[in-house]
């Protein structure tokens, strides 16, 4: 597999009246051809702010790009003007927003919305990117699309909207598409409907995916490979496989841990104490320490590296120095991804 | 906790909402619902956005006047025409969580007059120093600090705040409290405290809750019994481990299948089933019928008869 995009220990700050939020602190990783790798982390841990950048799509002037490289096909999109972006976004990377209804103008014909960018990008004239858009809504599932082509967005559902908002991302097949929460405002099942849909999508057209959530359900399903960020950095990072069956870092311990299974029990949920750190004063040595258990007192001193796990697993903690002490993930934390393996057997019933 | 399954707390039968939506058209939102809920029980109301979950909850509180039918607490009609003092009463006696908890405290007030309103307006502390001592104690209880108590709510994070709305339920010691998607505005890592939480506050102080909640692996955790709702209607009813390891009801089964798992090789071989509501028997008015001793599926006779082949009996 190629790589398509390099993201190189991007760091991104906000100027605020209070000062400084450091939302991003070093974050580096490769995106391959046809994969899709999700970016999982609560609120506040830039998993947002990341994908934002790449699309040059920061507040500005608020917010600065203090480092690092974003390496698409070998052009860095950090050095690029606003105009030479306006070329690539849309067309060789496109976004999903989180709320469909937003994302679309509500005053303009969904035709036209798709239209816009294939007569920009692609310079067709507007009869051939009206047939393009029906062509679309069909592939995204609409039914009717000659029908729906000349709808507003209050005449579509939820689900149906962010059909839409798909079809407009997938218009110029772009190489790379940057879904930011896209199922978050949706219901199971048709949540589970817009990731068949996605996964579909990618199948076809060879699409790279990146996924950003904080639901590790919808990860489990979608992607090939995860990153798990706090406090501004990547902390874990692997396929599906090495992070949710042998997962290296406390924090994802703990996001594991905390989710119930269905065949859960009276036994109490494995919780994280306290609360994200303050980006505006990120603390000294490793940022997850004062919400870990397994602490070391380097971890109050020096940030941890990634270590390597294997080929395509690795983690930043100490806890993988060779120095340190022999800890494994805790009890109950086990136990939980031994349901998951359970359950996993009994999926195909 | 042991649950009574004698003692009921609240019966709520045959339970109408209707809003109007201009021009003689009505909409559904609670059609005839009816269930229990015992003492000391966790009950958990699932479904969509639309199905009337949060409607049946805000009807039961009575912060909408029912449509039609009733719901007894202890025995009592709470929508019967009632004196102040009454509505005291009963007021003391049922609570409410709410989903957002920075739109659910007020801005202006601080902390301590936050969760002490309870007690005014039911004059549970005789003076001030009790009022304070009470609201440190509640404060405790909900894994604050007594030193929050002068503050105000934009001070908080969004945990802490969900914190705050609990301890301002719990002033009042009351015996039933409504739980309107009290976590699904918080991170994973924070929804596991307050589920934690809420679990603690129910052994210690003997509490019966009405959960609601759109996330079916977190109802399924807290609850004992679920009651899954689909367009205004109760479609299915059973003990948790039942509901999920033997749903009836088509919708059900579609809803259970959709839920997405933090497990890969379970999400790879998972085969999501689609509610087909055209596959009904339309031959006659679908009932509530007691297909196992405590599982309920809201069917016609005909898929009834159906239902209990599937299902071996």
């Amino acid at each position: 597999m190629s790589k398509l995009l390099e993201v190189k220990d991007l760091s991104v700050s906000f100027n605020t009246y209070n000062g400084e939020v450091q939302a991003v602190r070093g974050v580096s990783f490769d995106l391959n051809e046809g994969e899709t790798l999700a970016i999982v982390g609560e609120s506040g841990s830039g998993k947002s702010v990341t994908s934002s950048t790449l699309m040059g799509l920061l507040p500005k002037p608020a917010g600065i790009i203090k480092s690092g490289q974003i390496l698409f096909q070998g052009e860095d999109l950090v050095k690029k003007s606003e105009k030479e972006m306006q070329k690539i976004r849309g067309k060789e990377i496109s976004m999903v927003f989180q709320d469909p209804l937003s994302s679309l103008n509500p005053t303009m014909k969904i035709g036209n919305q798709i239209i816009e960018g294939l007569i920009k990008h692609q310079g067709m004239n507007r009869a051939e990117a009206k047939k393009k858009a029906i062509e679309l809504l069909d592939q995204v599932g609409i039914p009717h699309p000659e029908i729906r082509v000349n709808q507003y967005p209050h005449q579509f559902s939820g689900g149906m909207r962010q059909r839409v908002v798909i079809a407009i991302a997938l218009a110029c097949n772009p190489k790379i598409l940057i879904a930011d929460e896209p199922t978050t405002a949706l219901d199971v099942t048709i949540q589970a409907q817009i990731l068949e849909l996605m996964k579909e999508i990618q199948r076809n057209t060879k699409t790279s995916i990146i996924f950003i959530t904080h639901d590790l359900g919808v990860v489990a399903n979608v992607a090939d490979r995860v990153a798990v960020m706090y406090a501004g950095k990547i902390v874990e990072i692997g396929t599906v496989d090495d992070v949710f069956y042998n997962p290296k870092h406390p924090y994802t311990w703990g996001l594991l841990g905390s989710m119930p299974t269905l065949d859960a029990d009276d036994e109490e949920l494995y919780t994280i104490p306290g609360t994200p750190p303050d980006m505006l004063n990120p603390p000294k040595g490793d940022a997850f320490a004062p919400r870990n258990e397994f602490a070391l007192e380097i971890d109050a001193v020096m940030e941890p590296p990634m270590f390597k796990v294997s080929d395509t697993h690795y983690a930043a903690t100490w806890l993988l120095h060779k120095n340190a002490p022999k800890i494994e993930m805790p009890e109950s934390v086990r136990r939980r991804i031994e349901g998951f393996a359970k359950t996993g057997k009994k999926g195909g019933e | 906790m042991i649950v009574n399954k004698t003692e009921k707390i609240l019966e709520v039968k045959h339970l109408k909402k209707y809003f109007p939506a201009g021009r003689k058209k009505i909409i559904k939102a609670v059609d005839d619902v009816s269930f229990d809920i015992y003492k000391g029980e966790t009950f958990g109301l699932v479904g969509e956005s639309g199905s009337g979950k949060s409607t049946t909850g805000q009807t039961i509180i009575r912060l909408y006047d029912a449509t039609d039918g009733e719901v007894l607490f202890h025995g009592e009609n709470v929508h019967a025409k009632k004196s102040r003092v009454e509505k005291l009463k009963f007021n003391r006696k049922m609570q409410m969580i709410f989903q957002d908890p920075s739109s659910s405290l007020n801005p202006r007030m601080t902390v301590l007059d936050i969760i002490a309103e309870g007690l005014d307006v039911h004059h549970l502390a005789k003076n001030e120093k009790e009022r304070k001592e009470r609201v440190e104690q509640l404060l405790e209880a909900v894994g604050l600090n007594k030193e929050h108590a002068t503050r105000f709510p934009h001070e908080f994070s969004g945990g802490q705040r969900q914190r705050i709305g609990i301890a301002r339920a719990l002033a009042v010691e009351p015996e039933l409290i409504i739980c309107d998607e009290p976590i699904s505005a918080l991170d994973v890592s924070i929804q596991a405290q307050v589920v934690n939480l809420l679990k603690k506050l129910q052994k210690e102080h003997g509490l019966t809750y009405l959960f609601i909640a759109h996330d079916l692996s977190m109802v399924k955790y807290i609850s004992d019994r679920i009651g899954v709702m689909h367009l205004g209607h109760m479609v299915e009813l059973a003990d948790s481990d039942e509901l999920y390891k033997n749903p009836v009801h088509p919708y059900t089964k579609s809803l259970l299948s959709a839920i997405p798992l933090p497990d890969p090789e379970y999400e790879r071989s998972r085969k999501r089933i689609t509610y087909d509501p055209s596959i009904h028997d339309t031959s006659e008015e679908p009932k509530f019928r007691e297909i196992r001793p405590h599982h309920w599926v809201r069917c016609t006779s005909k898929e009834f008869e159906q239902y209990k082949k599937e299902l071996g009996e």
